[in-house]
């Protein structure tokens, strides 16, 4: 009874929603009575299934319930703005719902298909002209109003990354400061034994990049790793197949880049000043 | 004694004490950045639901309030129940819906609410006067700037349109009695409140005797729980939700965010202990000879633990000061961000200092830098004198 006051409550919706993928149908020859298309969470937590027959209210306990059978399950696309979003959905034929709900011969909006090109503008064009408390609105304007949340949360995530990127390039410069650092002895006995300066700094230098890369490696590796540790957990949390973490070949490009300016330019940094200071101060006398 | 030791041994690498000391200081600040995301919207949200004590929301059964365009059917009988369940002090009427303010230009469309002025929790008089009479309406300051309205003004508005015949719909001429700050708004939102029997004789048939949602006051010594329970059963077509339970859903929903600082926090602690560690382990051996005199002169063990083990809080300890201004600069600028959401209430916050909260993550930072420094200080107090001397000697 539940399932069904909670279907019932969202009735309303089904005339708002789109895009969702038919994963399973039963053959049009069993089609004579009304039917409907659940949600794939709804017919799993209701334990529903193709063929059943449900019964579809306004209210919780209305007396004008109607009967109808379920012909298909469907399942959400991945769409980042239903994430959050848990309620059921059912899908139903617009005259049944608009009887169901004893809604009229009214509708909440029209997706209108056009030939394309110029055509789009000049059909948005004749509506509006044509309008009276309705207006007609580019599929491109809808996709920025509805994209705002997103924009703001890609915008926190680029935030966070300046952050963490500063904070591991600090820790990465400290690291690879010290490292080379703990070479002053090795440092000191190519000096003594007349290897030159240069010699020096890039010997070091082709160390701290060579770390540098490892680490980046072992950093992406883990990254992939994590990346789908998150992506099977939120999309086990929202039941969404959306994909929260992506690792595209430019971040691992972006990052092996960063690690390795900042190891390099440790290394150069340190490097020369050990070179600069005198082998027997190095070796502590 | 000690202090100046340890004092002398940073000062000893000023460019790699300083960098330490940056490199903790980003990781306090995100520390304390992740603990405020993760109890600021929880405090705020919490704040918000309890503004003007209601502490029960009852919407449609399986709705959130305003999840839907769902409504509560016979919303005086309705209304006449919830009243009746013990420890119920009050009970507001919401009723949502869209008007269109006419005028010379284009309509004006903005959210309406259908309250009691008497017990409504919606919105918070700024000036002018609360509707009382059926025609009277208050408005935000986004709603006046849209309309060009002002109090005292008479504005055309209607809840529809019909196409076919071009005309409006519960048409009705309001008179502005006031300016309202909407407290479940955001600031950019058109809104209006007026009496609920006018926003439902406006909507005629679909909306007659019909509420979008209640909100219920129940007395100081009532548990809230049992009063929504006792709801419920009074009233199986609706679905009550305490504060606490709105609160849950709205972590549920905004899990990622609470998780995100979870594991973010957790990497700069572990960033921040790995630091020090580092940087105190170095410094312990580049100065094995010097810590071997010390013990050979006569110095304890302990003596030599104290002084390292002071080195790493004071690194940390810099570190979690700067860490706190920098913290609280950051998370300005990232609540400013959030703050962008399209619709989220002004009293919301993401970021949220809390005194208690914030020092608890930078003692736990400090914590970390002292167990950094006791390990190699351990290590380095433990090392045999004379082999240590000797081998410092020979090289």
């Amino acid at each position: 009874m539940s399932i069904v006051s909670r279907v019932i409550a969202l009735c309303s919706l089904a005339l708002a929603t789109a895009h969702a993928q038919r994963i399973d149908s039963i053959p049009a020859a069993a089609k004579a009575e009304r039917t409907i298309a659940i949600d794939e969470r709804l017919a799993s937590d209701a334990g529903i299934r193709v063929g059943d027959r449900v019964v579809l209210a306004p209210e919780p306990g209305s007396a004008s319930g109607d009967t109808a059978r379920v012909s298909a399950i469907v399942r959400r696309r991945a769409d980042p703005s239903e994430v959050a979003r848990s309620e059921y959905r059912v899908r139903l034929h617009l005259d049944h719902l608009q009887r169901l709900i004893d809604y009229g011969d009214r509708v909440d909006r029209f997706a209108v298909l056009t030939a394309g090109g110029t055509a789009a503008d000049s059909v948005l064009r004749r509506i509006n002209a044509a309008a009276f408390g309705f207006r007609a609105y580019p599929s491109r304007e809808i996709a920025v109003e509805t994209s705002k949340t997103f924009l703001v949360v890609s915008r926190f995530h680029r935030a966070i990354g300046v952050i963490t990127i500063v904070a591991s390039a600090t820790f990465l410069l400290c690291i690879m400061l010290l490292k080379v650092d703990e070479r002053r002895r090795d440092v000191a006995a190519m000096r003594l034994m007349g290897i030159s300066r240069s010699t020096v700094v890039r010997s070091v230098m082709l160390e701290s990049s060579f770390i540098a890369l490892l680490g980046s490696v072992f950093g992406v590796v883990l990254g992939l790793i994590v990346s789908a540790f998150v992506n099977a957990h939120y999309q086990s949390v929202y039941r969404t197949p959306l994909r929260f973490a992506i690792i595209t070949p430019s971040t691992v490009a972006y990052s092996v880049a960063l690690s390795l300016v900042l190891g390099v330019g440790a290394g150069a940094l340190a490097a020369r000043r050990l070179a600069r200071t005198p082998p027997l101060t190095l070796f502590g006398r | 004694m000690r202090l100046q030791l340890a004092g002398r041994s940073l000062r000893r690498n000023v460019s790699r004490t300083l960098l330490a000391t940056l490199g903790v200081a980003v990781s306090a600040a995100m520390l304390l950045d992740m603990v405020m995301l993760a109890t600021g919207m929880r405090e705020s949200f919490a704040s918000l639901l309890g503004r003007n004590g209601f502490t029960i929301r009852v919407s449609p059964r399986g709705t959130l309030p305003f999840d839907s365009e769902a409504t509560i059917g016979q919303g005086a009988d309705a209304a006449a129940a919830i009243a009746g369940v013990p420890g119920v002090t009050a009970v507001a009427p919401v009723l949502g819906a869209t008007i269109h303010v006419l005028g010379s230009g284009p309509a004006v469309t903005a959210f309406a609410l259908g309250i009691d002025p008497a017990v409504q929790g919606d919105y918070e008089l700024l000036d002018g006067a609360e509707p009382t009479a059926p025609d009277a309406v208050v408005a935000s300051d986004a709603f006046l700037r849209a309309t060009n309205a002002h109090i005292g003004d008479t504005i055309d508005v209607a809840v529809g349109f019909d196409p076919q015949l071009r005309t409006y719909q519960g048409r009705r001429r309001l008179v502005v009695s006031g300016r309202a700050h909407f407290v479940y708004l955001s600031a950019d939102d058109r809104a209006a409140a007026l009496q609920l029997g006018t926003v439902q004789a406006m909507a005629g048939r679909e909306r007659a005797d019909r509420v979008s949602l209640f909100m219920v006051r129940t007395a100081p010594n009532v548990d809230p729980e049992v009063a929504r329970a006792a709801i419920e059963r009074a009233l199986p077509r609706v679905t009550a939700l305490s504060t606490a339970a709105a609160i849950a859903e709205a972590e549920r929903r905004l899990s990622y965010f609470r998780q995100l600082a979870f594991i973010l926090g957790a990497v700069s602690l572990i960033v921040g202990f790995l630091l020090v560690s580092t940087i105190i382990t170095v410094s312990v051996n580049e100065r094995v000879g010097e810590i071997a005199v010390m013990r050979a002169i006569g110095v304890s063990r302990w003596h030599i633990v104290q002084q390292i083990t002071i080195e790493g809080v004071a690194l940390s300890l810099t570190g979690a000061v700067a860490g706190l201004l920098l913290g609280i600069v950051t998370a300005r600028y990232l609540n400013s961000i959030l703050r962008g959401f399209p619709g989220l209430p002004d009293a919301i916050d993401f970021f949220l200092f809390q005194p208690s909260a914030a020092f608890r993550a930078l003692g736990l930072l400090v914590a970390s830098g002292i167990i950094a420094g006791i390990y190699p200080s351990w290590r380095a107090a433990s090392l045999p004198i004379s082999g240590t001397l000797r081998e410092e000697a020979v090289g």
